[in-house]
């Protein structure tokens, strides 16, 4: 198979999986914003997210555009089979200093397409394109929801964001407390046709979360792959992630750490930490460091003083500025200010 | 003598300022001939977290919820997760980010009923001088007091 067809496989597991009947005294409508548009009783569920952003840099032009239009097509009949997918738009309109408001950077890409089977309450195989499962962040990463419009380079800039292949996830109890997990393997340069950017040539990895309370997560990741940059080269990487909430205050904080025999490349640090506290019902500040080591340059610093305003939960305005050392290719000094939408 | 009458008058005072809280236990139910004959407390909230989402038998859960408004919805919520619905909005937006839908939201508490009733693997939540013979009570919640 060199590629993934979403409307045949969707047709099929269709076809051969049975439907549940269900009842009709529920009061949802068929849309509800931020949880899509059900067709009916069919498990069809369609919806997805929209963000437009605009940058600012220091040193740089401006830049505007319709940076994300994401939408999901989900399938959940109430079987064991639960199909999701999703298919992204980037840069759908842009415009900037030095260029006129125009189409000329789209890109279309399948970010997500696969299908989940659920062995037992503790296990679920996954099959096909999925977020590759390092820290938090990335599992999370869009848009409506996450507090700032830039993203931190640590959730990143290391390893591929996506991975194609196989996944073993679920969750068991370990000393009375929720351990979620995911064990993963990719064959990117097999299965998928249309790449994404720099994608895992091959990879294996896993990452675990441990809910100590509801409002305190541990996770730790590790993955072993190859990134073909200028020459495939294989990476170890290793990471530790936090989250803790306290009614509307959040503290969230993503390490990895990335090694290779490779004589060229050096071992290299990333993370973060990043705190939301609410100023009113729907204002909220958010203050971010962050550091990031670099193979051709010094360390990056960045510091980030951010204001969102969340009207809705499936709404959010954001504006940050960002200042740093070190900074300038990776996440440059300067303003950004955007809009999102789960629909 | 006069002291017989202030008492009994300060009691009735108390009594007026902090209206009595007796809240009735809410029945968590399945359909009769379901398997299993109770549920914890922590097992019910994964349930209803979406994160369990098959009993032992191998059958899929379908956790059924009234109005995020309705009290009854609201007591449940509390005494399950210490949070209102609208306080789980957020929770809900990153599940429906990896497509799973929150459970799905009934009319009334009759509606639960039926719905439990005739569907395996559906689970609710009704005041318990509600429950009848078409379902089988799994557990007894006791709402908090509210704030």
């Amino acid at each position: 198979m060199r590629a993934i067809f979403p409307a045949y496989l969707l047709a099929l597991i269709i076809a051969l999986a049975p439907t549940s009947v269900l009842a009709t005294d529920d009061v949802e409508g068929a849309y509800r914003l931020g949880g899509g548009y059900a067709l009916g009783d069919t498990g069809l569920r369609l919806g997805g997210y929209a963000s437009t952003e605009i940058d600012v840099p220091r040193t740089a032009p401006w830049h505007f555009s319709l940076s994300d239009l994401s939408l999901f097509l989900t399938w959940d009949n109430g079987s064991r089979l639960h199909f999701f997918s999703e298919l992204e738009a980037g840069d759908l309109l842009s415009a900037g200093e030095d260029e006129s408001l125009g189409v000329q950077n789209v890109h279309f890409e399948f970010e997500r397409c696969y299908l989940d089977t659920l062995v037992n309450n503790n296990l679920t195989v996954r099959v096909g394109k999925f977020l590759s499962p390092i820290g938090q962040w990335n599992i999370i990463h869009a848009a409506p929801l996450v507090w700032t419009t830039s993203r931190p380079v640590a959730t990143e800039n290391l390893f591929s964001t996506h991975a194609t292949g196989l996944m073993l996830h679920g969750s068991v109890n370990v000393a009375q407390h929720l351990l979620e997990y995911s064990v993963y393997g990719d064959a990117s340069e097999t299965f998928e046709a249309h790449r994404s950017n720099n994608p895992f040539e091959n990879a294996f990895g896993a990452h675990v979360r441990y809910y100590l309370t509801d409002s305190l997560q541990l996770g730790a990741t590790y993955a072993n792959f190859v990134l073909n940059d200028l020459q495939p080269i294989r990476y170890n990487l290793a990471g530790l992630d936090l989250a803790w909430s306290y009614q509307r205050y959040e503290l969230s904080s993503e390490i990895v750490y990335r090694t290779t025999h490779h004589t060229t490349v050096e071992n290299t640090w990333q993370g973060f930490i990043q705190g939301v506290a609410p100023i009113s019902q729907q204002w909220f500040v958010i203050g971010r460091y962050e550091y990031f080591g670099q193979t051709q340059a010094d360390a990056g610093q960045i510091g980030l003083l951010g204001l969102a305003y969340r009207p809705l939960p499936p709404v959010i305005l954001k504006l940050e500025y960002r200042l740093g050392e070190h900074n300038e290719v990776l996440a440059p000094d300067g303003l950004s200010a955007s809009f999102a939408i789960l629909f | 003598m006069r002291l017989r009458l202030v008492y009994p008058m300060l009691l009735i005072l108390c009594l007026a300022g902090f209206p009595a809280w007796a809240a009735e236990p809410l029945a968590v139910v399945t359909a009769p001939d379901y398997p299993l004959s109770s549920l914890s407390l922590d097992d019910l909230k994964l349930i209803y977290l979406r994160k369990s989402q098959m009993d032992a038998e191998g059958k899929r859960w379908i956790p059924l919820n009234l109005p995020a408004t309705d009290p009854l919805r609201r007591d449940f919520s509390r005494a399950l997760f210490s949070l209102l619905p609208e306080e789980q909005e957020e929770y809900w937006n990153i599940q429906y980010f990896n497509g799973i839908s929150p459970p799905k939201v009934m009319a009334s508490e009759e509606a639960i009923l039926r719905f439990v009733a005739s569907t395996n693997g559906a689970i609710g939540y009704v005041r318990k001088q509600k429950v009848d013979p078409r379902v089988k009570v799994l557990l007894l919640i006791t709402p908090f007091p509210p704030n």
